[in-house]
């Protein structure tokens, strides 16, 4: 049985047909300021998850590699809270990826790592490492092991942001975004493809939310300046990248009692070769620092 | 002696905190429960009071959903709502593109699976049927 719902489209405020970045090279301190607890979660749940980018990688039958972690990472280096909230969201992507493969014995080196860092910025007690490990060992649990992890992370993201530690939440959003783009643009160089390039520019669509996260700390002390500047530096990268939107109306199709949405609405990405090695290199110049020992 | 029973009183806060942290088994058995081959990504807790107002659902937060992935949105309930949970999903052009409620047969679908085609920020709006009290949970999922 095929419907085609008729959703009202009276409401539709006029729409451009490009995704643009607002107007100001740099978004105003003053502006991320005024940032409500529910926008900073909306944020939060913005970017794409290393699961979902594995999940392409997986449907793409990209094989996996070791070569792409961030093996270097020594949790017992790791001497500011900077550096141990940006190194757990950079090993949270990680052990999505690992966990997305069946990579359970890698995946218990990286959790001993952010059992490590967690508990040194007291953020231990949210993550159930013993479940953890012990799921990790059967490779029937992936679906209870995934839930865990990211579960895990979720509430650590909510701890630090309602108990004023803001600043920790969003280096460790923007460590998992850092190396899942990581991730997604070492794969689309050593097996390009279209689908894989459209997801990496399609991050301009939140790009500037996170730096809109970050932006309230920029001024707090070298490292915050330093990361902006580099997020600052990506988004200048992906400015002339065109998204584009055709129009369409959705189809629901019904069957078994369960209702499936599909939709005929597109993003197209444009983008040119030159533009992703643009953003190759710099999310590896940015990503590969970042993971350096201090 | 003092000083042991202000320990105490520490520690046992403590423990009490970190007990707190115990995942809702709402959430997790909506998340484990989402059907084969579905993987957990996110999930959203919901608790409303009866409405005074009846225009537009209540519970609202936006979600990036990304091309040429299919999402599956699960809802569950808790045994004490009054009202089931219904979803419904808006573009970033306020456009809707999916309802878990059918207005013209009054079905109401406990998931729903949207294959995105279209990257962005969609706005996620939840709330319980007639605007009824309720306690439920969303979850977000990918299916192959």
């Amino acid at each position: 049985m095929i419907v085609i719902f008729g959703f009202s489209c009276r409401n539709s405020k006029s729409k451009t047909s490009e995704f643009v970045f607002p107007q100001t090279d740099s978004v105003p301190v003053s502006e991320a300021e005024k940032l409500s607890p529910e926008a900073i979660a909306d944020i939060s749940r913005n970017i794409s998850s290393p699961v979902e980018i594995a999940n392409l990688l997986q449907t793409l039958q990209v094989p996996f590699s070791q070569d792409y972690l961030a093996e270097s990472i020594d949790a017992n280096k790791q001497s500011t809270s900077f550096d141990k909230a940006l190194k757990l969201g950079i090993l949270g992507a990680d052990l999505g990826y690992l966990n997305m493969y069946e990579k359970t014995s890698s995946s218990l080196d990286v959790l001993s790592s952010i059992r490590k860092i967690a508990e040194d910025i007291k953020v231990g007690q949210f993550f159930d490492f013993e479940s953890i490990k012990r799921l990790s060992k059967n490779k029937s649990n992936l679906d209870s092991l995934l839930f865990i992890s990211i579960d895990s992370y979720n509430k650590i993201d909510n701890y630090l942001r309602e108990n004023d530690r803001g600043q920790l939440s969003a280096l460790m959003i923007i460590g998992v975004w850092i190396e899942g783009q990581y991730l997604a643009t070492q794969v689309v160089s050593r097996f390009p493809d279209k689908m894989l390039s459209d997801r990496i520019g399609e991050q301009k669509i939140i790009l500037n939310d996170l730096l809109l996260l970050i932006s309230p700390y920029c001024n707090r002390d070298q490292e915050f300046t330093s990361l902006c500047k580099d997020m600052q530096d990506i988004k200048d990268k992906y400015r002339d990248i065109r998204i584009t939107y055709t129009q369409g109306e959705p189809v629901s199709v019904e069957k078994d009692g369960g209702l499936t949405i599909k939709q005929t609405e597109t993003s197209v990405v444009s983008m040119s070769e030159e533009q992703l090695n643009g953003v190759i290199e710099i999310t590896k110049n940015i990503r590969d620092k970042l993971i350096l020992n201090n | 002696m003092k000083k042991t029973i202000l320990t105490f009183i520490f520690l046992f806060t403590i423990g009490f905190l970190t007990f707190g942290q115990v995942t809702d088994p709402l959430i997790s058995n909506c998340a484990t429960n989402a059907g084969a081959n579905a993987k957990y990504l996110k999930d959203f807790r919901i608790q409303l009071g009866k409405a005074t107002s009846q225009d537009e659902l209540r519970y609202k937060a936006n979600m990036s959903l990304w091309k040429n992935t299919k999402y599956r949105f699960t809802m569950c309930n808790a045994d004490n709502s009054k009202g089931q949970l219904i979803l419904s999903i808006k573009d970033d052009a306020n456009k809707l593109v999916l309802s878990s409620l059918d207005k013209k047969t009054g079905k109401i679908y406990t998931f729903v699976d949207f294959e995105c085609q279209k990257s962005g920020i969609y706005q996620i709006s939840y709330d319980f049927t007639n605007w009824q009290q309720g306690s439920g949970v969303g979850v977000v999922s990918m299916v192959k």
